[in-house]
């Protein structure tokens, strides 16, 4: 045994390359003691020197330009410190692996084994990274949805196949929506049994991925299967790819915020739900923000359902969080989360304000209903009856007063059209399983889709998907909220209708929501102290009037109970929240005891709470302790009108207040009062006074506001005057008495300008006054720190330093007194502090003159180089420390009010009146989106395009057929008309797309901005073998006008004709219409052009029309007009996601009219006059061209016709005879003939002969003259040289002459 | 669902005449939809007055397919905002308000039109409600330049210089297309170097201007050497159809801060002559007044600037600014929900605020 290990185990390799071999090379080199010298450059610097100057150059400009070619735009980097998890989508065509991969992913990263994987999962990766992985269908919608908000993709490729449709269209939709990284990964490779094949096949593959993508595109093998799962090792090397991997912004991305949901709650208030099974419902949706940061209450788009607000956003603690920083190389167990909530993971997730567990299965929970339901039968038909039971009964008695039949509670029971169960036994299982009459069949076909999608694994997965099917029951119903689910609702859910009936049975009027309940609070604080100021005593009315009105007041009771008593005693407002029924108690016995103050404090509380317009449960701590202490200031001017125990309590806690800001009281008040001032509809008398010296003091209270925010944001003056109008008492039920509100509407109908007049100027005479603002100016005082003087009086940097042209020697103030003082100081120190306090300023001093001094070493010597693209790159960097920087101190509920929520964040979002089937129908297979638009990203308007209809479509586009475009986040459908620029600019109609060029579109639809690109298709439903999409392109233009036009022209016919001018009938039908085409040109078909002159009075529509010629009655004139293309304002979002499970993927808009048309079986019925018939001709036949005779006899004899007639038959008599020659006279001219042949012949031969000979007669001259030439030349260069010579000899002669001449002197 | 005009953004609804410059000129560049209600339903004169109206059609002209529905007594709009448009325009502004009124909000909307704008604007270029056009062109388009608005294309021209009541005054103002803005850092206001100004008179006396500037010098000289103020007196046709004069002065920083503060005669037949010394005193005094609020921003200014923070990009912009105006504060207020964008307002000393813009 231990032989045949040892046999096994494989005998050292050396390494041969990497880090360690070559540190052992470079070892060995040095033994040798040639290591030193690794550098050519320095071994041998001859080589290297510059050989040719242009070349240097060369390569020098080639390689700055190779430098700047890599540079990009820079941007100011915005990434989140926290990012988001990366989106990594699987794609693939059906059957390729997808979920296995996902399933040996997940398992590979956090050890855990996902049985069914639904909607995204998120896990954690690395220290720094988590990923959402995310499989993407093969339905065109998912795909589309999922490029756009995916970092990375990873492409299955069935190897054994090669490549799919679908794989070409998803990178299409890449292409078009911005490129995300995209690895490509070969599956089924187990399947080739050939290596060679294999080989092959591969590169096959890879090359042609790379045309795709781009070259050297990474493509992974995933070469066979071990247990239904991929190769251990092969998916580790995939995930530290995925892990390491880099990605680049796109776009659309960074400037949208969006979020891939992975949770999704129906939030719609049960008892809603019950009476209209089909009411818009309100959700909360969850995931992690991504891209840009996401506002409150703004516009978002969800692909596949529709434009919505977002009315709510919170966020809430990551549920997958990254690991606490660590020196630990890798992750720890605890730390490899998992968070895939529609997947059923994540056991407990938290909500704002609920906790959800998830109980597994339901099966007990369905034995317990089974033993519970027949007992409870009146509960249930109470429960099913469709409205409340007060209603019923108001309107039981209407019946009665009509004399009707009255209504009992069977007929309720009747109308109501709940969704009726069916019970079913499985036989298999024996289980008893209750289905929705109204969504049954959605639900088998749901389960057939997924059985159908994995066949592989069907026999596996039986049973357990009859367990997963039980769920999806079970949490369907729990969402769908039928009656049933009342009686064993959640508990939260009871508790609020709990607290819903109670006010409901102590009030007769209820506010629905909460948000009603803070309006109608707010509308209170508004009018309240109106009422105060009119009936200052009259605290009964008050009170009946508050009962009348609205529960709110209670609300802002039972707050201000709560509030106060939490001040007392320091509790938590999440505690107090808690006690939510218990604040209903008190209420009640606030109401009893009623106090006059008590309404005031209450008004003044609930606007406090209305001016931070935050939820006030949400409040920080220190915000309502700010909140209070205003309450308290407004205390303290009542109290000068009443007292109350309550009060004194109240002053008790005063005392613990601050003496700064008992101090700062008096300015706070002030702040309070012109708030209310702006704010109040009614004006307080006993304030008057003081608003108008608040409006005067404006200034000194702005410098001395502790708190601007609250002051600008704080009182948002809401337009609500119209309420405390409608609240104003009421003279016998008819007249509603108005009091000229002055203030309040000199706020809302004053004068509009922008200009900041000073209420009262100060006196600029005064010397204080003036003294003020000296130091504005370069005049004044400077501060130390850039005052010329001292700088240059201080700073030892221009202490000593010697003039180098007169060499004297500058000394500097002598600095080293103050060393040596301090050095003295530090001998003898010990005892004393000031001292020390002294010593460390002049560290300081040190050491601020040692970094000025760095400062500008540095600036000589690093920035020297440094070019604008640098400059650029630090300004933006610059920028971007700034950003973080700001907000980094801050906490992020403030944080948030201030920038929105940045991505990163795990959001939940509420959103309103959602249609009830996104959450009936709702499928976790498919991915929901929520993709924030920009501001005015949510109109509708004409929208340009480039567009181009894709090579591989077979296709042509027709134009005013129904096109599904993919733009921006939406899907939609719309009619485009295509169209073509002409030259002189003019957008004309095209009844087709082009071939194999761009052409112009326009459609009514969502404004996206400029430069955005969209890919159109047919059809979203069902798959063809064809490929899908039909079109690309880009947004150009945004307009709210069309500019296309299309040729019309307009035919007449002549009816009178002058000489020039004609008479035209029959091209227009009025005066007026003639009028508006005054001046144009018009043309006959033979070519005559003229002008439209003047229209005649009868026959209506004819006109006077002046040509260059002459027409014939039998012309036809025409005017070419354009004629502007209505676009059909057609805008049909495509909303797939609300089509019942397992159909999603059928969605079907408008059809176009040829495929109804062969639907119905309709032919078209052509125009007979537009068909095509063979052309005949007549003859022409033209008259004689007649002069008068009078005429002719005027014309010169030019113009004279002249007469051409035949010449008649020449008379006998002048024919002119024939010529016969005799035979000698023939012989003579044969003769002749021939003589003059040979003469010819003689002739040119001779010529020929004479021009041989001068030819020959040349080209010897020529020769002759070379020869000539060439002695020239040599007898040149003789005499050239002895010239040479003798100039030398000379000059060196002269040379010596010289100094043979010195000699001789 | 089918052939639906697709979800449009939330309507915004107000009540009230007042800002609603502001409010029309949010609207078109958030492109949502506004709804005012109630202007001037109490009183004698119920509905919009001529300014407005006219400056509804300016809207109107520089945007394209704009929807604009008032009722018949003219005291509730609606506002369907379109594309800017710009190009080459003119306008008969109402001579109720100066153009000032018109151009502030010119100034918010023409950095972010399609083609740049051009237009020439007639009616009063100075009266003593809105600021001038001396005064815009000297403050507003040195800020526009902070923020990368710059080029041959930006000006502001006076053709002809128009008095209230009657107007007759001519500016042309152009201005090129930037959507792209820069964030600005702007908190040091530094110390003023130089104070420049306009002195100007139409069918009055020459001599007027003259003596203004003698009296504004006056005060002026104490704090600083380095003053012009030019004179500018316009004859025949650029001087309008009434007489009158003014003067607007200007503070530069030496980090170009502009403070500005101006003043304008009485219009004719209204209200007593003004003394052109005494007006150039207190000119002066407005100044100074100017000067003592602080910031880097003027107090006219302060909307224009925190608009174009809130439209640059998501970059944190920085201004120091003097005390807040109700006009600003209101604008805040709008900006917030209009945009979304909540001011990150610090007070930085006992006499001064520091705004920042948080991006978004």
């Amino acid at each position: 045994m231990e032989e045949k290990e040892k046999e096994k185990k494989k005998k050292h390799r050396a390494k041969h390359s990497g880090p360690k071999a070559e540190k052992k090379r470079k070892r060995y080199l040095n033994d040798l003691g040639i290591g030193e010298e690794e550098d050519a450059r320095k071994r041998n610097p001859k080589a290297f020197t510059v050989q040719s100057a242009v070349r240097m150059a060369r390569t020098f400009h080639r390689t700055q330009d190779l430098k700047t070619k890599k540079h990009h735009i820079p941007v100011v980097d915005r990434t989140p410190l926290e990012p988001p998890p990366v989106v990594v989508v699987v794609v693939g065509p059906p059957k390729v692996g997808k979920s296995t991969l996902i399933k040996c992913l997940i398992k590979n990263f956090t050890r855990q084994k996902l049985v069914e994987i639904r909607g995204p999962v998120t896990i954690v990766s690395g220290k720094k990274r988590r990923l959402t992985i995310i499989e993407c269908g093969c339905d065109i919608n998912t795909m589309i949805d999922l490029a756009k908000v995916a970092d990375l993709v990873l492409m299955l490729i069935d190897a054994s196949f090669g490549f799919e449709m679908e794989t070409f269209e998803f990178l299409n939709i890449c292409q078009v929506h911005g490129f995300p990284k995209i690895m490509g990964v070969l599956t089924h490779l187990d399947t080739f049994k050939n290596n060679k094949q294999l080989k092959k096949t591969k590169k096959k593959l890879k090359h042609r991925f790379w045309t795709e993508v781009y070259p050297g595109a990474k493509l992974f093998y995933l070469s066979g299967m071990v247990h239904g799962e991929y190769q251990k090792q092969e998916i580790h090397n995939l995930g530290r790819f995925i892990s390491v991997m880099k990605f680049r912004p796109l776009t659309w991305q960074t400037s949208h915020p969006y979020v891939l949901v992975d949770r999704m709650e129906d939030l719609t208030n049960p008892e809603d739900v019950r009476i209209n099974p089909k009411c818009d419902r309100k959700v909360s949706v969850y995931g992690y923000l991504r891209g840009a940061h996401l506002k409150n209450k703004s516009q978002i788009h969800m692909p596949g359902v529709g434009d919505f607000t977002v009315s709510d956003v919170s966020f809430l603690p990551d549920p997958c969080a990254l690991p606490e920083q660590q020196k630990k190389r890798s992750l720890s167990e605890k730390e490899k989360l998992i968070y895939a909530p529609l997947s059923g993971v994540g056991g407990i997730v938290y909500d704002k304000d609920a906790v959800y567990i998830d109980l597994g299965g339901s099966h007990a929970h369905e034995n317990e209903e089974e033993g519970v339901r027949p007992n409870h039968e009146l509960v249930q038909s109470l429960i099913s009856t469709h409205s409340a039971i007060d209603v019923k009964m108001a309107s039981s008695k209407v019946s009665l007063f009509m004399d009707s039949r009255p209504l009992g509670s069977e007929d309720v029971g009747q109308e109501f059209v709940m969704p009726k169960e069916e019970r079913q036994i499985d036989l298999k299982t024996g289980r008893v399983r209750r289905k929705a009459l109204f969504d049954e069949e959605e639900k088998k076909e749901n389960d057939d889709a997924v059985s159908d999608e994995e066949d592989d694994q069907e026999e596996e997965e039986a049973m357990s998907e009859d367990g997963s099917d039980g769920d999806d029951e079970e949490d369907a119903e729990e969402e769908s909220d039928e009656g049933e689910e009342m009686a064993l609702g959640s508990a939260k859910r009871l508790k609020t209708e709990v607290a819903k009936e109670e006010s409901m049975s102590e009030l007769p009027a209820f506010a629905d929501s909460e948000d009603d309940l803070e309006m109608s609070s707010e509308e209170e604080g508004k009018t309240a102290p109106e009422e105060n100021e009119v009936e200052e005593d009259d605290y009964d009315e008050q009170g009946t009037y508050r009962n009348e009105s609205s529960d709110s007041e209670f609300e802002a009771v039972s707050k201000g109970v709560a509030d106060s008593e939490k001040y007392e005693i320091a509790s938590e407002d999440r505690e107090m929240r808690s006690q939510l029924s218990a604040r209903s108690l008190k209420k009640k016995t606030v109401l009893t005891t009623d106090s006059g103050n008590c309404t005031a404090e209450e008004a003044s509380e609930s606007e406090v709470e209305s001016l931070d317009e935050g939820d006030d449960e949400e409040q920080s701590h220190d915000e309502l302790e700010a909140e209070v202490s205003n309450q308290k200031q407004f205390q303290h001017t009542w109290i000068k009108k009443a007292d109350s125990s309550r009060q004194n309590k109240l002053e008790a806690v005063e005392a613990e207040d601050d003496d700064i800001e008992n101090l700062l009281r008096e300015e706070e008040e002030y702040e309070e009062k012109t708030d209310f001032s702006a704010d109040t509809a009614g004006a307080l008398k006993w304030k008057e006074d003081l608003t108008q010296k608040a409006a005067q003091a404006f200034l000194r209270q702005q410098q001395s506001t502790p708190n601007l925010r609250k002051l600008v944001y704080g009182t948002a003056v809401e337009d609500d005057e119209h309420e405390s109008e409608d609240a104003g008492d009421e003279l016998g039920g008819l007249f509603q008495v108005r009091r000229p509100d002055k203030e309040s509407k000199e706020k809302a109908n004053a004068l509009d300008c922008s200009k900041f007049l000073i209420e009262k100027p100060q006196d600029w005479d005064l010397e204080e006054v003036m003294s003020s603002i000296k130091d504005c100016f370069v005049t004044g005082k400077w501060e130390d720190d850039k005052d010329a003087a001292k700088l240059l009086e201080e700073d030892e940097l221009y202490g000593d330093f010697e003039d180098l042209e007169t060499g004297v020697v500058h000394k500097g103030k002598p600095a080293a007194e103050g060393d040596e003082s301090e050095n003295e100081e530090e001998g003898n120190d010990g005892k004393k502090s000031k001292p020390e306090a002294e010593e460390e300023e002049k560290k300081k001093e040190r050491l601020d003159k040692k970094r000025k001094l760095k400062e500008m070493f540095d600036a000589e010597y690093d920035e020297g180089d440094a070019t604008y693209f640098d400059d650029l790159k630090e300004e933006m960097h610059k920028q971007a420390q700034l950003n973080r920087a700001e907000f980094e101190d801050q906490d992020d509920e403030t944080r948030v009010q201030y920038e929105g929520f940045r991505p990163g964040m795990y959001v939940r979002i509420e959103i309103e009146n959602v249609p009830c089937e996104f959450v009936l129908n709702f499928d976790p297979h498919y991915p929901i989106i929520l993709g924030g638009l920009g501001n005015s990203e949510g109109n509708v308007g004409y929208v340009q395009l480039r567009l181009k209809k894709h090579r591989w479509y077979k296709k042509i586009l027709k134009t005013r057929d129904p096109l599904i475009l993919s733009l921006g986040w939406r899907r939609f459908q719309t009619i485009p008309m295509f169209y073509i620029e002409d030259h002189n600019g003019r957008h004309r109609l095209l009844k087709y797309t082009p071939q194999h060029m761009h052409c112009g579109a326009t459609f009514w639809g969502p404004i996206t901005p400029q430069g955005t690109g969209f890919l159109a298709v047919q059809s979203v439903s069902g798959t063809t073998p064809d490929f899908r999409i039909a079109a690309t392109g880009v947004v150009l233009d945004l307009d709210k006008s069309i500019t296309v036009v299309k040729k019309l022209k307009l035919t007449g016919f002549p009816f009178k004709i002058y000489k020039n001018t004609s008479f035209i009938k029959g091209m227009f039908n009025s005066q007026l219409e003639v009028a508006k085409f005054e001046g144009a040109a018009i043309r006959t078909v033979s070519g005559i052009r003229g002008q439209i002159k003047k229209a005649l009075r009868a026959p209506a529509g004819a006109f006077r029309a002046t040509f260059e010629d002459k027409l014939l009655m039998s012309d036809i004139v025409f005017v070419r007009t354009w004629y502007p293309v209505s676009i059909p304002k057609f805008y049909n979002p495509v909303t797939s996601l609300l089509k019942p499970a397992g159909e999603k993927d059928t969605w079907r808009g408008m059809k176009t009219t040829g495929q109804l048309r062969h639907e119905r079986g309709i032919k078209l019925k052509q125009n007979k006059d537009s068909l095509y018939k063979p052309i005949v001709r007549e003859k022409r036949h033209f008259n004689k061209l007649h002069i008068p005779k009078a005429l002719q006899k005027a014309l010169p004899f030019k113009n004279k016709p002249k007469n051409l007639e035949k010449k008649g038959k020449t008379p006998k008599d002048q024919w002119r005879p024939a010529v016969i020659r005799e035979p000698h006279e023939k012989k003579i001219s044969a003769l002749l003939n021939a003589l003059s042949t040979v003469n010819n012949y003689k002739i040119k031969k001779a010529r020929v002969k004479h021009r041989q000979q001068v030819k020959e007669y040349l080209k010897v001259k020529q020769k002759e003259e070379e020869q000539k030439l060439k002695r020239q030349k040599e007898a040149k260069k003789k005499i050239y040289r002895i010239l040479g010579q003798r100039e030398k000899k000379m000059q060196k002669s002269s040379l010596k002459g010289s100094s043979e001449g010195e000699k001789d002197v | 669902m089918a052939g639906g005009g697709g979800s449009s953004s939330q309507c915004l609804s107000y009540a009230g005449c007042n800002f609603l410059r502001q409010r029309l000129v949010l609207a078109t560049l958030s492109g949502r939809p506004l709804k005012i209600r109630k202007i001037r339903a109490r009183e004698e004169d119920p509905g919009l007055r001529d300014f407005e109206a006219s400056f509804i059609r300016l809207i109107d002209k520089v945007t394209n397919g704009s929807r604009i529905e008032i009722n018949q007594t003219g005291t509730t709009l609606y506002y369907q905002p379109g594309l800017l448009y710009g190009g080459s325009l003119e306008h008969d502004c109402s001579p109720s308000r100066s153009i000032g009124y018109y151009l502030e909000s010119l100034l918010c909307l023409a950095p972010f039109m399609k083609h740049p704008l051009k237009i020439v604007l007639r009616g009063v270029t100075n009266d003593q409600v809105d600021p001038s056009v001396d005064n815009l062109k000297a403050t507003a388009l040195p800020l526009l330049k902070k923020f990368g608005i710059d080029g041959e294309g930006l000006e502001i021209k006076i053709n002809r210089r128009g008095m209230p009541p009657k107007g007759g005054g001519e500016i042309l103002f152009a201005c090129p297309v930037r959507k792209v803005l820069q964030p600005i850092q702007f908190t040091d206001p530094g110390k003023i170097k130089r104070i420049r100004g306009t002195a100007y008179s139409v069918r009055v006396s020459p001599q007027m201007a003259n003596r203004m500037v003698e009296s504004a010098r006056g005060i002026l000289n104490k704090f600083l050497p380095d003053i012009y103020i030019y004179t500018d007196h316009m004859k025949g046709v650029s001087s309008g159809k009434s007489p009158g004069f003014g003067m607007c002065l200007i503070a530069e920083t030496i980090n170009g801060t502009i403070l500005s503060a101006e003043l304008a005669s009485n219009p004719q037949g209204q209200g007593a002559a003004v003394l052109p010394e005494e007006l150039g005193q207190n000119c002066a005094k407005l100044l100074l007044e100017e000067i003592y609020r602080g910031g880097c921003v003027d107090s006219t200014n302060q909307s224009l600037v925190l608009l174009l923070m809130t439209l640059g990009q998501q970059d944190v912009s920085k201004v120091l600014l003097g005390p807040l105006s109700p006009y600003t504060i209101e604008f805040l207020r709008h900006l917030r929900s209009f945009f979304q964008i909540m001011f990150k307002i610090e007070t930085k000393s006992p006499e001064e605020e520091h705004k920042e813009l948080i991006p978004e």
